[in-house]
C-alpha cells in the first residue's frame, strides 16, 4: 500500500474516522487503533515480515527495561550489545549477507581461487533499515540514560510501528515521539489543515516531479552508451530531482498524514538543493538519518574532540556507513565516499558550519556568489547521484566518462518517446515554486491557498505520471 | 472537526470540478485532431475510396510499402499500428465502415497477433477522446473490466492512458505540431540496425481462434470487402517457428509469407524488416496477390 495508491486513499480516511470518532476516548484506545492500522498497513506488503517487526519491538522493549533494571554497568552493556547485535544481525542477514558473500568470492577469484558462494537471495523486508535504526536509537538513549525505559507496551509498539513513518522514515527519536504518544491527542484544526496541504504538496512532488523525471532519467541511464553529453547531463539532473521529489514527497505525505492524527514527526528535508555547500546540503537532506549518524555514530566515535585527524576519520566513517546503509552495493559506498571527499575541504578549513543561517538575497555581488555556490553544490551533488543511480560501478564510470568526453549538445529523442530537454521547463517551475516558498514547510498554505490548492490538484491530474507507476525509491532501503 | 470535514468536502468538490473541467478541455482539443495518429485520422475522416487498406500491428506498419501499391495504380493507405492487437484493428475497421469508406481490399497481417484477444493499452488509449461520442467505440469497449471507470469517472480515461493522451499529447495537438505517423501513406520505414538483437523466441505463443479476427472476417463479408490475410517475415534465428504452421492449420486461408525475405541485412530487428526488406516483401505480395 503506497501513499500514492487508491488503497491508501481509502485506508487513510477510514483510520482517521475510527481514530477521532470511535476510539477517541483516551490515549490507549487512540494508540490501539493506530497500532492495528499500522500492522495492517505493513502486512499489505508481506504479512510474514510482520513477525520480524513484532520481534524487533519486543526485543527493544524488554531489553531496554532489563538495561534500566540492571544494577551494574557490565549488565547494562551486555543488554545494549545483545540488542544491537540482534538488530544489526537481522539487517545483516536480510540486506548485506549476499553482498559480503559475493564480494568475498570475487576477491578470492581475483587471486585465482574458484568459489561458489552460498547466496540466500532473501526478499528485503520493507522498512527494515528504518525501524531497526528507530529501535536502536531508543536502546542507545536508554543506555546513556537520556530517557527512561518505556513500560507501556502499547505506547512503545506505536512508537516503533506508527504507519506514516514505518517503511521509509523519518527515523524518529524516542525523546520526540514517545512523549506525544503518551498523551491523549485532541483534534487541532490548524494542524490537520497543515497536514492536508503537506499531503497534497507531497503528492505533487512524487507524482508530478519525481515520476516525470524518472521516465527521462531511466531513458538516459538505461541507454547511456548511445547518449550525448547534453542528454547525460540532463539525465543526472533529472535523477537529482527524481530522488528529491520521491523521497521528500514521501516525507511530506508521512508528516502530513501524521498531523491528521495530531502527531508531529521530525522534519526530514529543508530545501536541500538550495544549499551553499555540501555541509549545508547534509544538514538539509534526509535530516533524520544525518542527525542519527551524528548522534549515534559520529559523537560516540569521538566526534570533533580529538583533533583534525579524528574529525576526518569520523567523517569518512559516517559517510561510508551512510552509503552502505542505503544498500549492499559498491555504488552506494562510493557515493558515500564521494560525499566525504566533497566534505573534506570544508572540514580542513573549519568551514563546515559557515552556512548555518537563512539564504539572504539582494541585488549585490554577494548574492551572485551565493547563487554560484548553490549551483556548484547542486552540480557536485548531481554528479555523486550518478553512482547512487547506476546499477554498478562500470555503468557509473562509463556514464561520467561519456558525459565529459562526448561533447555533443544537440537534442536527442529518448526511448520514452520524448526529447531530452522537454522536462526542463517543469523542473524550473518547480525550483521557482520551492525558492519563493523556502521559508515555509510547503507552498500551498497562506495567502490564496484555495487557488494554490486548485492549481496543485490540476497539476496532479494533468501532469502526474500514472500509466508508468513508480514505487517510492527509499522503500527498497 | 466539523470545519475540517467541510474543508475536506471543499477539496473533494474542487477535485471533482477540476476533473470535469480537464475532461472537457482535453476532449475538446484531442477529439478534433486528425493528423497526429491513425485513430483520430479515421475518426475525423469523410467517406473515402481505397483499393487497399493495410491493417495490423507494427509488422504491418513497417512491412507494407504503400508507395509500391500506388505505383501499381492502387490507392492504398497503411493503417497498421505499432503494438495494436486484433481487438483494436477490428474496431478501426468498424469505424472506417461506419464513416462510409469504400474499400476494395483489406490486407491484414495475421500472425503473432492471433495469439491474444486482449487490448493493447497503447493503442486502446488513443480511442479515449472519442469514447463518449462514438457508440461503436462504447460498444466495443463495454466488456473491459475498467469500462465503467473509464466511461463515467471524469478525466480518469486521460489519467489512465497519460502516455498516449496525456498533457503532452494535448499540448502538441493544441499547437498543431504534426507527427510523421501519416507520412508515406501510413507506412513507417525502419533503418538497418547493425546492433539489433537478431534472435527471438516465440515458443510460448499459441494461435487462438481469435474472436476479433472472426469479427473482421464478418465485417468484410457484410461490406463486400475482399479480405487478404498474410503472415509477415521473421529473422532466421527464431525459436518456435512452428507457430506459423499452427496458424496455417487453424486458418488455411492465411497466406504464408514468413519465409519470403531471409537474411539479417533485410531486418531492423528480428520481427521487423528494414525499408530494403519491406520493399522486397511488398513487391512479392503485390506480384502474388494483386497482379493476378
Amino acid at each position: 500500500m503506497f501513499f500514492n495508491s487508491l488503497s491508501f486513499a481509502i485506508f487513510l480516511p477510514i483510520v482517521f474516522l475510527l481514530y477521532w470518532f470511535v476510539f477517541h476516548k483516551n490515549k490507549t484506545t487512540q494508540n490501539t487503533v493506530l497500532i492495528v492500522a499500522s500492522y495492517y498497513f505493513y502486512s499489505c506488503w508481506d504479512w510474514r515480515f510482520l513477525f520480524l517487526l513484532v520481534f524487533s519491538t519486543l526485543l527493544d522493549f524488554f531489553s531496554a527495561i532489563m538495561m534500566e533494571n540492571s544494577t551494574s554497568d557490565k549488565k547494562r552493556k551486555f543488554w545494549l550489545w545483545i540488542t544491537i547485535g540482534i538488530n544489526l544481525g537481522f539487517l545483516g542477514v536480510f540486506k548485506y549477507y549476499d553482498f559480503f558473500a559475493q564480494s568475498f568470492a570475487d576477491l578470492l577469484h581475483s587471486f585465482g581461487f574458484q568459489t561458489n558462494p552460498v547466496l540466500l537471495k532473501l526478499i528485503l523486508p520493507v522498512g527494515i533499515s528504518f525501524y531497526t535504526f528507530h529501535g536502536l536509537s531508543y536502546v542507545i538513549d536508554i543506555y546513556y540514560k537520556r530517557i527512561t525505559a518505556e513500560r507501556n507496551f502499547i505506547d512503545y509498539s506505536l512508537f516503533v510501528s506508527y504507519f506514516p513513518l514505518l517503511v521509509a522514515g523519518p527515523i524518529e527519536r524516542a525523546t520526540h515521539l514517545l512523549p506525544q504518544v503518551k498523551i491523549k491527542r485532541h483534534f487541532n484544526l490548524q494542524k490537520a489543515k497543515e497536514g492536508v496541504y503537506q499531503i497534497i504538496w507531497g503528492l505533487v512532488k512524487k507524482v508530478v516531479i519525481a515520476d516525470s523525471c524518472a521516465t527521462y532519467a531511466n531513458a538516459v541511464f538505461d541507454n547511456y552508451e548511445t547518449m550525448n553529453s547534453l542528454s547525460l547531463i540532463l539525465g543526472a539532473v533529472y535523477f537529482a530531482f527524481q530522488i528529491y521529489g520521491d523521497f521528500s514527497g514521501y516525507s511530506d505525505i508521512a508528516l502530513g498524514t501524521s498531523k491528521l492524527f495530531g502527531i508531529d514527526l521530525l522534519k526530514n528535508f529543508n530545501y536541500p538543493y538550495f544549499s551553499r555547500d555540501i555541509a549545508e546540503f547534509w544538514r538539509r537532506w534526509h535530516i533524520s538519518l544525518s542527525s542519527w549518524f551524528r548522534d549515534y555514530l559520529y559523537i560516540p566515535l569521538g566526534g570533533s574532540k580529538g583533533g583534525m585527524w579524528m574529525k576526518v576519520r569520523n567523517t569518512f566513517i559516517i559517510f561510508l556507513v551512510s552509503g552502505f546503509w542505503h544498500g549492499a552495493n559498491w555504488t552506494y559506498i562510493v557515493w558515500g565516499l564521494i560525499n566525504a571527499i566533497y566534505f573534506l575541504p570544508l572540514l580542513l578549513q573549519n568551514k563546515n558550519r559557515s552556512n548555518m543561517g537563512e539564504i539572504e538575497m539582494g541585488w549585490n555581488v554577494s548574492s551572485l556568489k551565493t547563487i554560484f555556490n548553490i549551483l556548484l553544490t547542486f552540480g557536485l551533488t548531481s554528479l555523486a547521484w550518478i553512482f547512487f543511480r547506476a546499477k554498478n560501478m562500470t555503468e557509473a564510470i562509463g556514464y561520467i566518462q561519456k558525459m565529459i568526453t562526448d561533447f555533443h549538445f544537440n537534442s536527442q529523442y529518448l526511448s520514452n518517446e520524448r526529447y531530452n530537454f522537454e522536462l526542463l521547463f517543469l523542473v524550473l517551475v518547480f525550483v521557482g515554486v520551492e525558492w519563493f516558498n523556502r521559508s515555509k514547510i510547503e507552498p500551498l498554505s497562506g495567502k490564496a491557498s484555495w487557488a494554490k490548492v486548485a492549481i496543485a490538484i490540476m497539476a496532479l491530474m494533468a501532469l502526474g505520471v500514472y500509466s508508468d507507476y513508480k514505487e517510492f525509491i527509499y522503500f527498497q532501503f | 472537526m466539523k470545519q475540517f470535514l467541510l474543508f475536506i468536502g471543499k477539496i473533494l468538490l474542487l477535485l471533482l470540478l477540476s476533473a470535469f473541467a480537464l475532461d472537457f478541455i482535453y476532449t475538446t482539443v484531442l477529439a478534433q485532431s486528425e493528423t497526429r495518429n491513425k485513430v483520430e485520422n479515421v475518426m475525423n475522416s469523410k467517406p473515402q475510396n481505397y483499393d487497399v487498406i493495410i491493417l495490423g500491428t507494427s509488422r504491418a506498419n513497417n512491412h507494407f510499402v504503400s508507395e509500391l501499391f500506388e505505383k501499381e495504380g492502387l490507392r492504398t493507405f497503411n493503417y497498421g499500428m505499432s503494438g495494436a492487437h486484433l481487438f483494436e484493428t477490428s474496431l478501426l475497421l468498424k469505424l472506417m465502415v461506419e464513416r462510409g469508406w469504400h474499400i476494395k481490399s483489406i490486407l491484414l497481417e495475421t500472425d503473432l497477433n492471433l495469439s491474444n484477444e486482449k487490448r493493447d493499452d497503447g493503442t486502446f488509449g488513443r480511442f479515449m477522446p472519442f469514447m463518449h461520442s462514438s457508440k461503436t467505440i462504447t460498444e466495443h469497449f463495454k466488456n473491459e473490466s475498467d469500462f465503467t471507470a473509464l466511461y463515467y469517472v471524469p478525466f480518469y480515461r486521460y489519467i489512465q492512458f497519460d502516455a498516449k493522451v496525456g498533457f503532452r499529447a494535448w499540448y502538441k495537438t493544441l499547437i498543431n505540431e504534426p507527427t510523421n505517423i501519416l507520412h508515406h501513406n501510413g507506412y513507417y520505414p525502419l533503418g538497418y540496425n547493425p546492433k539489433a538483437n537478431m534472435k527471438n523466441n516465440i515458443e510460448n505463443l499459441v494461435p487462438l481462434r481469435n474472436r476479433y479476427f472472426e469479427e473482421i472476417k464478418q465485417i468484410c463479408k457484410a461490406n463486400n470487402i475482399n479480405l487478404i490475410t498474410v503472415t509477415t517475415p521473421m529473422c532466421t534465428n527464431v525459436k518456435g517457428m512452428d507457430y506459423f504452421k499452427k496458424v496455417k492449420a487453424m486458418y488455411p486461408e492465411i497466406k504464408e509469407y514468413e519465409h519470403i525475405v531471409e537474411g539479417d541485412e533485410y531486418f531492423s530487428s528480428c520481427g521487423h524488416l528494414n525499408d530494403k526488406g519491406a520493399r522486397l516483401y511488398t513487391k512479392k505480395i503485390i506480384d502474388d496477390l494483386f497482379k493476378k
